[in-house]
This record gives C-alpha cells, structure tokens and sequence, in this order.
C-alpha cells in the first residue's frame, strides 16, 4: 500500500514515527551492547559511550565452556521444540479446522487453558516425574515442558491458517481421488507456508527464552540451557553482579533471533495476512 | 467472508463414513498434541490442584493432611492476596491498554510502504527477542537511583525527577514496571495489528475518500472495526500473559512498593516458604482468574475462538 | 452442557489419580530419626563425593578439591557448581532433597538453611563429629550449626559486617551508631542494604542486637520481638531516612548497589560484608577508606549477625564416609587460610587468624575476628525463611514512612507467630 497522498507534512510525520519506533525499541538493546564493552567501575556509569571499550567480556564468554555447551544446548532444545511443535501442532489444527469431530470447542478451550496454568505450580511435580523416569537433566526432559506449553498458541495459529484456505483445492483433490492426509500434506501446508512460519518463529522465541524449567530441570552444564546459564554467570567476587558479562551474552545470544527474524519477516507478515487475524 | 464452496452432495450413507473415516483420521492427527499435553502439563496440573487440597510440613517431609479448602480460605482472607491481584489487575489493564494503543501506532507507520521497511520489522521484534530476565537487569540499571541512566540524564538536563527513586516509590514503581512491559511487548502487538491492516482492502479506503471522509473518519469506520479480530486476539493473548506476569517485577522491586503480582506471591508461599498447599491454592486462584478474564473477553468482544470451531454445514 | 459435564469428570478423575500416585506421604525422617556418624567413620572410606555449593568465584573450591584427590588416591571428590545467588541455591538444594536424589552428598549451606535442613530431616547428625572439632572453631560459627541440641553440620567458613567510612572525610570511626548517624547527615550519608530481602533483616538484627532485642527465645519456642527494644531500632532507622542522615534511595539497596554508590563517593558511610574491601582496594576510592567494627547502639557494644556457610552431608548421600572425609578437610588450617586469601571467605579456624601471612594481606584481620567473635546467630528455627520474611517486610514499610514502629513490632511478632505455627 503507497503512500496516500503526497504531502511532506505526512512524509516528515512518517520519519519520525520511523525513528521514534527505532529508538523505542532499540535503546535498551543498545544499552545492552554498551554494557557489553565495558568493564569494573565503568559498569556503574551512565555513561552512553563505554569511557574504554573493549571486548573482554565476550573473549571471557567464549573461553567459559559452560556458555558455549549453553549456546549449543539451546539451539538443540529451541530447534526441537520449534520442530515438534510445528510437525504435532499442524496435525492438530488441521484436524480442528477442517475435519468433523466432537467436542472440538471444548479441546481448544482446554488447550488454550493448558498454557495459562502458572508454570510455576507444575515446575516441582514436573521434577518428581522427570526424576522417577529418567529424563531428569536430558534434551528430551527440557523439550517436553516448552512443547506443551507452546502447543497450544502454535496449534490457535496454524488452524486459523488453515481454516482460510479455500476449501475447493482440497475438494478438488479429493475428487481426483486423494484421501484427506494427502491433501493436507500437499495442499494445504504448503498454501499455509506463512502462518507455519509465522508459529514457527513466535515458538522458537518462546522456547529460546524459557527460563524455569530450564533451571529446574537441568543439573549439569552440558545440558543447561543459555538462560539458565546466565543465572549462573559470575563477578570475581562474593555478591558481585556480573553486568558485563550478561551483557555480552544477551548480545552474542539475541542475534541469531534478529537473523531469522531478518530472513523469515516478509513470510511472516504475508502470512499473518492471508490468514488468522481477518476473522 | 469465508467464501466457502458448496459441497457437493453425496448420498446419506457415504456421507456417514466419511464423517467415521474424518473423526478417525481427526482422533488420529489430534492425538499427538493432546498426548504431549496430557503428559507434560495436564496430569502435572491435575496434581497441583491435589497438592493444593493439603498442608504439607515443614518439619517432616512427606507427612501432609488433607485440609479440603483450607487454603483456599486462607488466601481469600488474606489481605496481601487481595492486594497483588488488586495489583495484578490494575497493571494489566494499564499495560494492555498501552500496549494497544502503541501497537497500533506502530503498526500503523510500518503499514505505509517505503524503504527500509522490512529492517523496522526485524528491529520491532528485538525487544520481543531479548531474554525477559536480561530485559529486566538492563532496566533496573538504567533506572537505578544517582547512578543510573535516568537519572544521570535527568539531573545532566536539569530537568524535574532527577533525584527520584523510581523503583522505591509506591507508584513509579508500578509506573516503571508497566513501561517495561510495554516495552518489551507493544511490539507483537503491533505485529499482529500490522497483519490485520494489510488484511483490509484497499477498495474499501477508494471508496469511503470518494464519499468525502477524511483520515480521521476512514480510520474510525473502516480500519477500526475491521481490526476488532486482530484486536481481540491480540488482547486475549497479552492479557492472559500479563496477568501471570512474574519475571519483570522479580528483578525490578522482588514485589516491593506496590508491585507484587499473583505470581510473585504464588512462587513466594511455593518456592520460598515451602508451603506447598497454599503456594498451589495461590497458582489455582491466578488460573481460575485468568480464565475467568478470558471467558468475559469471549462473551462481550466476541472472538474468533467460536467460529474457528463451529461445524461447517 | 453434557460436554461440560464430561470434561469435569475427567479433570476430577486425574485428580483422583494424582492423589493415589503422589500424595499421602508416610512422613519419614525429620530431626529426630536422623543418622549420626562418627569421627572414625572418615578412615578408610572411598568412593566419589559430589560438592554441592554456589559458585566457585575464585577457583579457591578447585584448588581444594584437586589437593583431596591427590591426597586421598581412593576418594575422589567432584564439584557441582549452583548459581551465585543464594535463593537459587536453597532452592537447587531443596529440590534434590525432597526428591531424595543422592545427587549431592555434601552439601554447602548458607547458615540460615541449617536448622531448616535439620528438621527435615535432611542431614546427618555430626554432634561428635563437631564436638572433637570444636576448640579449633570461632564459637559464634558454632552456634549456627546447632539445633535441638545436636549439631548438624562443620562450620565453612563465616561473616560478619563491617563499618567503612571514607577517611578524608571522617578521621575518626564514631563509636556508637547515634554518632555515625549524626555525622553522616552533616556530611555524605551512610549506606546499607536496604531492600526488601534478607540483607535487611541482617542490618536491622545488628542494631536489635546491640539495643539487647532478640527474635526468638532460647528455646525458639516463643516470639520475643515485641519489645520496647524493636521499637526503639525501628524508630532509629526510620528517623536516619527522614532526616536524611540515610538517602531514601538505600531502600533500593543490595550488597553491590549500596557498595557501588560508597565507591562513587555519595555516601560517608556504609555497612557491608568484609569482601567489598578487596573491590574497594581496586576502586577510585582506593586510598581514602578504611573498616571499623561496628558501633554501639543504645548504650550497648556494637552487635553483628554471623554470616557464612556450613558443610553438612545429606541424608540421602551414597558416601557418607567419603563426604565427612572431604568435609573434614576442608576446615583443616591450610584450606581455611587459602579459602581466606583467595576467595576472601572468611575462616572459621582461630588459627588462620594468628597467621602472620594472612594479616599482612589482609590488614583488618583482627578486627574480623573480634566481629565474629562478637557476631551473634540469626534466629535458629525450620520457618526462618518466613520469620525473615516477617521482619523485612515490616522494616520496610517502616523504612518507607508506611508504618509506624508501633504498628510494624506488633505485625512482626503476630507474623512470626503465626510462620511458628507451621507443623
């Protein structure tokens, strides 16, 4: 959609609203980053330029091994959930969108309850099972958790995605003989690509974000998660909060979103119009 | 609106075994989720709200007694519960209503085309981006008193509210804490506004100009009550979130000066204090809450949580 | 309205199950079924032992668990590290205890949790053990292993606070807290921790303490706090902030904000743990301060709360031999006076105190002996978690002009009976 209307006031009223956003929503980042590159007393400064830059907070990151085994951690539990999530979460929604079945009000509701159950009531029980049957401090233990509580939104979009696609494809290759899983599998998620990527992405987040069954339910650093980790960055010293380093690692660990944010957003936006929020 | 096709009609009997053969197939594809849910969260749960039923000891582990809805009485006579949901509430409200308006703002500039565009979207993601816990450091150092950010700047400018304690005061507090919030997640508000705007039709806008409306009004009857869907699902999700919020006020205040939420209380009995009865009662009431939020949103703005399931005939 | 029906009859029947499966515990253990051990239990064990303690900022914990290893070829000791922050820490610990996994077989723990992990029954009764240790212990770090009579676990190492104040501008420490408050409202304030968190609770105990208030009685049984004494330290503290001797923003204040505002050059004074000397030595103010014990209140000595860690052994470990073994050795002199100079954790051992080496590095070796000497326990009891909770809640609103002293000593001590009452 152009510009309506020319105008400079609208065009000059454009700009600032583009800088206005990008200060908005970059100035914490840009906080983080400045932290990042200082040391000792300069963190307790306020000062929007590091008085003496330098990297030794991200040298010191990538020489601990525990944040390191963190990053990969992450990537595996984060990459699996969001995997799962989109494999288990389509099959679900396909079904809730398109195929005639009993109590379908009645599952959404209680899926969509499932997720607002404060986590925090459930994160010691989830412990005694996971200890009782093994997956105590493992990758399945920690994908589990994030795969239920992420199910639920994932399934919302991908059946609202799905209950937009005009019935007569599917119709059409049924007529010409498919079964339904056929045509869902070759129909339908490719035409709802956007809202599987659009889920994807907000899954992902979620999952790389996860904080407290990560610190539950892991014990060790080769299987602790990066937020987890941070939580266990340290000063040199007694009581010291370790503000640089944190820094760093909230850097060094927002890229990768921004990235695939970056090289997945026109999908993003193409689906989310084509599909859920029209109503 | 949704341009359905017509079906074409098959004879009754094969009508009945292609809804056997659906609702098998649908068992079939639902039947993962629901196993993951089940197993991770639905019996866990089920088990909360049993541990919410007893009183555990502090001195002999594993001795409990089963105080039916004891702990439930004692978290509804009990003044701080009615505090942090008074709490919890107002900071919803206040938060999603600005999370709203400011998505909406956003939303509406990144809906113009122009250059540059699809870097703003990556950069409004970041704050959704940044890990909560780290998002909430990073704003308790900058509004720290005397050494902070804020203040630095304010006093430097000499303007008013440089020597205020914005996390020791009753008000800023909440203040500072909203403002976090709406931070970190105006911008997925604007995401999902934005795909409701390029949602409308462009022949809709042609249309209401030749009539004669200008910017205000074409807003106010077209672009409005064509976003109520997008709108109401942004809502129900944000408010469903906002009201467990528990990371920001942790690191901000710990709950201090008018910040305490349900959360924070419910992990405090839990977590802290070791009253496992009344920590889950604590949770149960913040779920039994949030649902209750969700369902008037359902009932009064509508949703589209209905018509995504009604039978198609 | 059938699906309804339906969908609670299930949720109620998973209920049903969860209860069958998890609840209605037998209730074992608890204080009085604890296992003891022996002195000679130590020789001849083998095995691994796992350390359970917050992070090793220094790499001193390493060191240490190298030099066992290879001292004693048929133990080995390994070291799970838990995060800095000692809520997390409790937290970890619990977790693994109620689980009764043998996960962790010693068990580092902050001296508040001791008695709380007693009554659970959690760890291994080491009254002997203790005992044939005790003279080479400070006595007030012994104190905070005690409960109901038994001791429960070897002192690691100790805290105590400490007065620092800028030199340039004061020359001489003030002896009683009414002058340090004097003074600091004539010149730069004074410091502390202030927020709503245990480091409160401490900085208000040391000036109950000093006034001659106490919490609990002897036998913890009864709620003492209601006193003329509490009231007077709540009114003191209120009246530092009103008068500005306190800067309204120490109400924000934890450990390191309240010692990065002291290295700043914004406060006169400030009350902290021994470690912010060494980060001071390093700071701008380097030259200009110095430490002083605390002052007197209310006509009385100068009264500090112990700090510091204990070692106990879990109940559930595999190794009990194996874990008191590497406990022991790790009060030996050599580990404390390591543990003193490179982690600046304070021993408990009197000896390294009388060590020459150590005085010259750390110059206020003295004075933190006589501190810890002169420290007194925080309250001994299963509920301390909410007995703090009680007081820094309640010292807060009064530090924030919301509550009278009046109004805060009588919510203290219903608070406090009310968490006692917990079975």
């Amino acid at each position: 959609m152009s510009l309506e209307g020319t105008g400079r006031l609208r065009h000059v009223l454009l700009w600032v609203g583009v800088a206005a956003i990008v200060v908005f929503c970059l100035f914490p980042f840009y906080w983080l980053i400045n932290t990042s590159l200082k040391t000792g007393a300069d963190l307790s400064s306020a000062n929007l330029l590091p008085p003496s830059p330098t990297l030794d907070n991200y040298t010191s990151i990538f020489e601990d091994t525990a944040f390191t085994m963190a990053l990969r951690n992450s990537a595996i539990v984060a990459g699996s959930v969001t995997a799962l999530s989109l494999l288990i979460g389509s099959f679900a929604g396909y079904a809730l969108a398109r195929l005639h079945l009993p109590f379908k009000f009645l599952i959404l509701a209680v899926l969509l309850s499932i997720s607002t159950f404060p986590p925090i009531a459930i994160a010691a029980p989830v412990f005694e099972i996971w200890t009782d049957i093994g997956l105590y401090n493992t990758y399945l233990g920690l994908i589990l958790p994030s795969l239920a509580f992420g199910l639920p939104l994932t399934v919302y979009i991908l059946a609202s995605f799905f209950r937009d696609i005009p019935r007569e494809l599917e119709e059409a290759a049924l007529i010409d003989g498919a079964t339904r899983f056929q045509a869902f599998r070759k129909i339908v998620i490719p035409l709802g690509a956007p809202g599987v990527v659009t889920a994807g992405l907000l899954v992902f987040i979620f999952a790389w974000n996860e904080f407290l069954f990560a610190i539950t339910l892991t014990s060790t650093p080769d299987r602790r998660t990066v937020p987890a980790a941070i939580a266990f960055f340290t000063g040199s010293q007694q009581f010291e909060i370790p503000l640089g380093t944190i820094s760093a690692a909230s850097v060094v660990v927002t890229i990768p979103l921004i990235v695939l944010v970056l090289v997945f957003q026109r999908r993003i936006v193409a689906g989310l119009t084509a599909g859920a929020v029209k109503g | 609106m949704e341009g359905e096709a017509e079906r074409l009609p098959l004879p009754r009997r094969g009508r009945r075994s292609v809804f056997r053969q659906e609702r098998r197939l649908g068992a079939a594809m639902l039947a993962p989720a629901l196993a993951v849910i089940a197993l991770v969260a639905a019996y866990p749960i089920c088990y909360a709200v049993w541990l919410s039923l007893n009183e555990y000891s502090v001195i002999t582990p594993g001795l409990s007694r089963f105080v039916g809805l004891d702990n439930y009485r004692e978290a509804l006579g009990s003044s701080v519960f009615w505090g942090a949901m008074k709490t919890t509430v107002l900071f919803t409200a206040i938060s999603v209503s600005l999370e709203l308006v400011i998505g909406l703002a956003m939303a509406l500039v990144m809906h113009q085309a122009f250059r540059g565009r699809a870097l703003l979207r990556a950069v409004v993601l970041v704050p959704w981006a940044i890990l909560t816990v780290v998002t909430a450091i990073t704003w308790r150092t900058i509004f720290e008193p005397e050494l902070g950010f804020v203040n630095t700047m304010l006093s430097a400018l000499s303007l008013p509210g440089g020597n205020v304690v914005w996390l020791g005061e009753e008000g800023y507090a909440l203040g500072v804490l909203i403002f976090a919030d709406v931070w970190k997640t105006a911008p997925f508000m604007a995401l999902l506004l934005l795909a409701g705007l390029q949602g409308i039709p462009g022949e809709l806008y042609d249309a209401a100009k030749v009539d004669g409306a200008n910017a205000w009004q074409r807003f106010r009857s077209v672009t409005l009550p064509l976003l109520v869907p997008a709108i109401t699902v942004a809502l129900i999700f944000r408010t469903l979130d906002a009201l467990r919020i528990f990371d920001l006020p942790y690191v901000l205040t710990k709950g201090a000066n008018g910040t305490e939420t349900l959360s924070l209380i419910a992990q405090k009995e839990l977590v802290t204090n070791r009253n496992t009865g009344l920590g889950s009662a604590l949770a149960v009431l913040t779920f039994i809450t949030v649902m209750g939020i969700s369902f008037l949103y359902i009932r009064f703005i509508g949703g589209n949580i209905r018509t995504l399931t009604e039978e198609e005939e | 309205m059938v699906r309804y029906l339906i969908a609670l009859g299930v949720c109620l029947a998973t209920v049903g199950l969860a209860a069958c499966g998890g609840g209605g515990g037998s209730g074992g253990g608890g204080a009085s079924e604890a296992k003891t051990l022996q002195p000679s239990d130590a020789k001849g064990a083998s095995g691994s032992v796992t350390w359970c303690i917050g992070k090793d900022t220094s790499g001193a914990f390493k060191t240490a668990v190298e030099k066992f290893n290879k001292q004693n070829p048929n133990l080995e000791a390994k070291l799970l590290e838990l995060p800095e922050n000692a809520d997390i820490q409790r937290e970890q610990q619990i977790q693994r205890l109620r689980a009764e996994s043998s996960e962790c077989d010693l068990l580092g723990m902050d001296v508040i949790w001791t008695a709380e992990y007693a009554a659970s029954g959690w760890l291994y009764d080491l009254t002997p053990v203790v005992e044939a240790h005790e003279k080479e212990f400070i006595p007030s770090t012994v104190e905070t292993v005690e409960y109901e009579g038994n001791k429960w676990a070897l002192p690691f190492n100790t805290n105590a606070g400490f007065l620092f104040y800028r030199t340039n501008e004061v020359p001489k420490p003030p002896s009683t807290w009414e002058e340090v408050y004097k003074e600091a409202k004539e010149k730069n304030g004074l410091v502390y921790q202030g927020e709503r968190y245990e480091g409160l609770t401490v900085d208000f105990l040391e000036l109950l303490y000093s006034a001659g208030g106490k919490v609990l009685s002897e036998d913890g049984e009864t709620v003492e706090i209601d006193s003329p004494e509490t009231r007077k330290a709540l009114e003191f503290m209120a009246n530092g902030i009103e008068e500005g001797a306190v800067p309204k923003a120490v109400t924000t204040y934890e450990e390191e904000s309240s010692r990065r505002a002291f290295e700043a050059g914004n406060a006169t004074f400030m009350r902290n743990w021994p470690y912010a000397y060494a980060l001071g030595k390093e700071s701008g103010i380097a030259d200009e301060f110095a430490v002083a014990k605390f002052p007197g209140f209310g006509g009385n000595e100068g009264a500090g709360v112990v700090g510091g860690y204990n070692l106990g052994i879990s109940a559930y470990t595999d190794n009990p031999d194996g874990s008191l073994a590497f406990a022991e050795f790790l009060v030996t002199p050599p580990v404390q006076k390591e543990m003193f100079l490179k982690a600046t954790l304070p021993a408990v051992a009197t000896a390294v105190y009388k060590d020459p080496e150590v005085k010259k590095e750390i110059p206020f070796t003295e004075e933190l002996l006589k501190a810890v000497e002169q420290a007194q326990a925080r309250p001994v009891s299963p509920v301390y978690t909410e007995i703090s909770e009680a007081i820094f809640n309640n010292v807060f609103e009064v530090l924030n002009g919301r509550q009278s002293a009046d109004a805060a000593t009588s919510k203290m001590s219903s608070e406090i009976e009310d968490a006692l009452k917990r079975f």
